[in-house]
């Protein structure tokens, strides 16, 4: 079978360029935007996703990891007490303030815990051993610090809270939403840093549930024994943290509006392309009409083109971004581009398209064949 | 046999102001399978008019057309399409070729929009370019086609397939006086050959020496009806 659609599209090679200029561009536009959303996300609920719980017991309202609320420290007693838990931990995380050698002062969250290796975090060490931060004012300092702090080498001393602390080990990937360095140190150490609001207090029990337990009913138990706490599983606290930040900031609007507006120009382009096109081809769908064909040969013509048009854009505009993400890891932002979420933007495009097309459709259901006749 | 048969047709046109024109006043006529028909006619005498009911692309005002046996209903204008694929087969003035097939594509494609498809469109597309002596002009687009080879490629379009009405729209208004004889002796040695009836629409004074029988119409009417000289 002869395929006018394709022919017909390629023949005019700069129209077809311009089309699938305009799709890659929108494609690009989305992938780019909303996988940095997608990154920044990430960062908001990397931790979670990391430490090996079930279930964390939060103070109540507790919007996300990085704004803790403390609670007494007691409390994790009365979880490890719970039938089908088999690990229960104190965890803080907390805000602090570092004084740099420069004299400059900047912020950390701290995560402290009594032993770091039982929850999986930190999950990328890159030197020193998780062991010896009991044994005196050490800390470990995640990489992405560089960025706010300058270099910092294993052996430096930093001022946290006016104590004098070594960094005796380094981590990667530990992120917050707010970029803010992540540091690891001793539970007790961390209690002592701020006697004032973190003596006897927690602000996180991480759960780690016996095999076979029922974390519904492990959650409903800790809840009933716990009612001033909130308690989550690991999906919904991460989910919950993650959202404060979209719902928060305005960043979720931002991204849909981006996203908007690369679908619109999407739109524009291959609408207004198509629809010259057909003007252009008029006298070429009459002559269609003339030979027996119907508005739905037509279509399936236009539709054809719309979907290659959208499918060379979608390849394009995807290697583009990915070909991007070596330079965004570059500013320390993360693109990520799942599977699920390229083929949501391919299914996006080829909507797209057929949408563009459906301008050029009304025109065609007009073609009058008697054209051919004209001169 | 008749294959193509009008009876009183009319045309009524709205114009701008609302006012109707009456382009065909009561058309008769009858074409037979192995007959070439010239209709002859000054400009806005109404030959197009005719033509483009005669091939089902417009519905007469009032009359009766019967195309290869089917009374064309004109309370039914959806089947027109479906005529026009089973029995006629157009040629146009400007050759209205797609500029991105080749010469064989344009031809199979024709067969496609037809109902015929895969090898058997192939063979028939070729089997007509072969006829109109283009075989080793196949793989040209029309754009490296000469006006005569564009012509040969429309007649070998309408010829492909089985319709045993062509319908040619002033075939030799674009091509040179010696063209235009060479491409209008071949149109009728083939449609003779394969006893379609071809019905031209023309203001070339050599389609007659081609024709069996001329129609004169003017002003909407048949002026005259014989043998060609």
């Amino acid at each position: 079978m002869v395929d006018l659609a394709t022919k017909s599209l390629l023949h005019d090679k700069l129209r077809f360029i311009i089309t699938v200029s305009g799709v890659a561009f929108a494609v690009t536009l989305v992938f780019v935007q909303v996988g940095l959303f997608l990154g920044l996300l990430d960062n908001a609920s990397v931790t979670i996703d990391h430490i090996s719980a079930d279930l964390w017991v939060t103070s109540r309202n507790t919007p996300n990891v990085d704004f803790a609320h403390t609670f007494p420290d007691t409390a994790v007693k009365r979880v490890r007490s719970v039938p089908g838990v088999a690990q229960a931990d104190n965890l803080i995380v907390w805000f602090v303030t570092v004084n740099l050698p420069s004299g400059a002062q900047e912020g950390s969250l701290v995560y402290a815990l009594d032993d770091f290796r039982n929850w999986n975090i930190p999950w990328n060490v890159e030197s020193g051993d998780l062991g010896d931060l009991k044994r005196g004012q050490y800390f470990f300092l995640d990489d992405s610090a560089v960025k706010r702090y300058g270099q910092f080498a294993v052996g430096e001393y930093r001022e946290i809270l006016g104590q004098r602390m070594k960094i005796i080990g380094r981590t990667k990937d530990a992120r917050s939403f707010t970029t803010t360095p992540i540091s690891f140190i001793d539970f007790d150490r961390a209690q002592t840093l701020n006697p004032q609001s973190l003596q006897g207090k927690t602000t996180y029990v991480l759960v780690k549930l016996a095999p076979g337990a029922d974390v519904n009913a492990v959650k409903a138990e800790i809840t009933r024994r716990l009612p001033y706490n909130d308690v989550y599983t690991k999906k919904e606290w991460a989910t919950r943290s993650r959202g404060y930040w979209v719902k928060s900031t305005g960043i979720g609007l931002n991204m849909y509006i981006t996203v908007f507006l690369g679908c619109l120009v999407g739109i524009v382009v291959v609408a207004q392309t198509l629809y010259t096109s057909t003007m252009e081809h008029i006298k070429e769908f009459g002559t269609v009409k003339a030979i027996g064909g119907g508005n739905l040969d037509i279509y399936r013509i236009l539709g054809k083109q719309a979907s290659i048009a959208a499918v060379a854009g979608f390849l394009l505009g995807a290697l583009m971004s990915y070909a991007m993400r070596p330079v965004i890891a570059k500013i320390d932002l993360k693109l990520i581009i799942t599977p699920a979420f390229a083929a949501i933007v391919f299914a996006g495009s080829i909507a797209m398209c057929l949408g563009a097309a459906m301008i050029s459709f009304r025109k065609v259901a007009s073609i009058d064949p008697a054209l051919v006749f004209r001169g | 046999m008749t294959v193509l048969e009008a009876r009183t047709i009319t045309k009524e046109f709205r114009e701008g102001r609302g006012e109707a024109v009456s382009v065909l006043k009561g058309v008769s006529l009858d074409v037979h399978r192995g007959e070439i028909v010239a209709l002859e006619g000054p400009s806005g005498s109404g030959k197009t008019t005719l033509l483009s009911i005669l091939g089902c692309i417009l519905t007469p005002s009032s009359g009766t057309v019967v195309v290869d046996g089917e009374e064309v209903d004109l309370g039914r204008p959806g089947r027109l399409p479906a005529i026009r694929r089973k029995s006629i087969g157009f040629v146009f003035q400007q050759f209205n070729l797609f500029p991105s097939l080749t010469a064989l594509e344009n031809v199979e494609y024709a067969l496609n929009v037809k109902g015929q498809k895969g090898a058997g469109a192939r063979r028939e597309a070729e089997r007509v370019i072969d006829a109109v002596g283009l075989s080793d002009r196949r793989s040209f687009l029309p754009r490296d086609l000469s006006g005569g080879q564009k012509q040969r490629v429309a007649i070998a379009r309408a010829l492909a397939g089985t319709a045993p009405i062509l319908l040619a729209d002033e075939p030799t208004a674009n091509l040179d006086s010696h063209i235009g004889g060479q491409v209008l002796e071949m149109f009728r040695a083939l449609a003779k050959k394969e006893d379609r009836a071809l019905l031209i629409v023309t203001h070339d004074p050599k389609v007659r020496t081609v024709s069996d029988r001329v129609l004169q119409i003017r002003d909407g009417l048949i002026a005259a009806d014989g043998l060609a000289a």
